[in-house]
């Protein structure tokens, strides 16, 4: 089980070390709607939104916390 | 490296030409080091119908950036709530008082209508500090907290993050801490679980006012850059929460094993009490949450699709999926529209009850918050963005959210069958955002 996890985990790792870009071909990875997180006061917002009237939370990142209780 | 080397030998020229010139060598190293400041700030209401949860927040993003891809960011959060939320209690063909949370008063709801509770009126300040900083080539660590305070809840939390790239900076692994402590403090203090909602001026069920809770988060994350246009990344994420974790507002009916009506109680005068049985709810006093979080970013011909999906799943037995879809669809080189989609689905928690059936055994946990129940959730909006005539970035998104609940099988007694006990909860979103650099 602890080998076939480390042969996945190597795997994954190799396979990605064979994927990407080189530095002179990040011009469409550097904009900024091509950031994993556009827009930082939505995605706060939505989390804490979620957070007041779901069960779940997080995931992407760590919440800023409050009671949600309403 | 040749850019180390070449700042090095330009600074030695300016060195150089400052001494040859008398002059000092502050010109050369400030322009080096314009500062440079973000700010990112919205005003955001969110308003849900049949008079419920009202927000008006205002926020403000302050990020400070210095040499070296170090920076500080600051945020403060400032939200106004008001409006009325579901008590718990179930409807009934007759009016049902109740006693208000602070225990000095109560109030009537009318027959047929779901039992709302009307009395909060909150104010919440949120400030979160972040300071990263690269360490080495590859590294880069973050240190921040976050600290937020209600009217009867405060938070404080401390997190760490270290991320490492590999494969060009084609891969980023990363691995970040969170740990929180909160205080609630509510109002007419905190119910003993399963005693009764008590006639107005007894508050001998509620012994202790102040209540903790630890927080811990765990993440680990990996960042994928595919292609030119394609990024991917993963987060697992672990949260341990222990101590306080009732709604200390929420009550259950009490209620009829045959007719499923709402035991009546007699109270000692007109609007001195409970007109029927209500029990304050009980939760466990820890939950472990696991969370598999994935998102993919696709540049396509200057549109960008944002797709993510998470699974969580706890010790409660809630499990939950979440899609969520944007779709950024240029319209010129300085406007943007923004359709969003989102599905949330999640399977209620091992104690959630509707009701307590009268006489029977009294269950280890029991809630009927909302939020613990079946339900699933879809969000549908649209953002608009454009630049403003100094370049600066601005956007108005008018969202809607909808909550469509279930009582799970078998908990319907009676009468309950034929009352909406889980009606669908509406809710208005619009955020205007403004973000400028100086």
């Amino acid at each position: 089980m602890k080998n076939g996890l480390l042969l996945l985990v190597l795997v994954a790792m190799s396979a990605c070390s064979s994927m990407g870009v080189e530095p002179w071909e990040r011009d469409i990875l550097a904009k900024d709607e091509m950031q994993l997180t556009t827009d930082a006061a939505e995605a706060a917002t939505d989390d804490h939104i979620y957070f007041s009237k779901e069960a779940s939370s997080g995931g992407r990142a760590f919440g800023g916390g409050g009671c949600g209780c309403n | 490296m040749a850019v180390t080397k070449d700042k090095s030998i330009s600074a030695a020229l300016a060195t150089a030409s400052c001494a040859l010139l008398g002059t000092g060598v502050t010109t050369a190293v400030d322009a080096q080091e314009v500062p440079k400041w973000d700010f990112n700030t919205s005003l955001l209401y969110y308003g849900e119908d049949e008079s419920r949860v009202q927000d008006l927040s205002l926020r403000a993003i302050v990020r400070r950036l210095f040499v070296d891809d170090r920076s500080l960011t600051v945020s403060l959060t400032v939200d106004s709530l008001t409006g009325a939320t579901p008590s718990g209690a179930i409807r009934q063909d007759v009016p049902q008082t109740f006693t208000r949370p602070s225990g000095n008063a109560a109030y009537v709801v009318p027959a047929g209508v779901l039992p709302l509770d009307d009395t909060f009126l909150d104010t919440r300040v949120a400030l979160t500090g972040n300071w990263q900083q690269p360490i080495g080539e590859t590294s880069q660590v973050n240190f921040g907290f976050s600290a937020s305070n209600e009217y009867d809840y405060f938070h404080l939390g401390l997190n760490g993050r270290f991320s490492k790239d590999f494969n060009q900076r084609n891969t980023t692994l990363s691995a970040g801490i969170s740990i929180a402590q909160d205080e609630f403090d509510p109002e007419g203090g905190a119910p003993i679980p399963f005693t009764s909602m008590l006639d107005i001026g007894d508050t001998s069920n509620r012994p202790q006012s102040q209540r903790d809770k630890d927080v811990l988060d765990v993440i680990l994350g990996v960042t994928q850059v595919v292609s030119r246009k394609l990024v991917l990344q993963a987060n697992y994420s672990y949260a341990s929460e222990s101590g306080y974790l009732n709604n200390p507002y929420k009550v259950l009916s009490i209620v009829d094993g045959t007719t499923g009506d709402t035991i009546q109680r007699v109270a000692p005068g007109p609007l001195s009490g409970p007109s029927h049985e209500f029990v304050f709810e009980g939760r466990p006093d820890d939950r472990a949450k696991h969370s598999l979080y994935t998102q993919a970013k696709y540049y396509m011909d200057g549109k960008v699709l944002d797709a993510s999906y998470r699974y969580m799943t706890d010790d409660w037995d809630i499990d939950s999926h979440t899609l969520d879809v944007r779709y950024r669809w240029p319209l010129s080189d300085d406007k943007y529209l923004e359709p969003h989609l989102r599905w949330y689905s999640q399977s209620e928690a091992n104690f959630y009850r509707l009701s307590l059936v009268d006489g029977a055994p009294l269950p280890a946990f029991a809630s009927s918050d909302y939020r613990l129940g079946k339900f699933d959730a879809i969000t549908a909006g649209l953002k608009f963005g454009w630049k403003n005539r100094n370049d600066n970035d601005m956007s108005l998104r008018i969202e809607w959210y909808q909550q469509m609940g279930s009582i799970p099988a078998g908990q319907l007694i009676g009468k309950q069958s034929l009352r909406d006990n889980y009606p669908d909860l509406n809710a208005l979103i619009v955020q205007f955002s403004y973000r400028f650099s100086k």
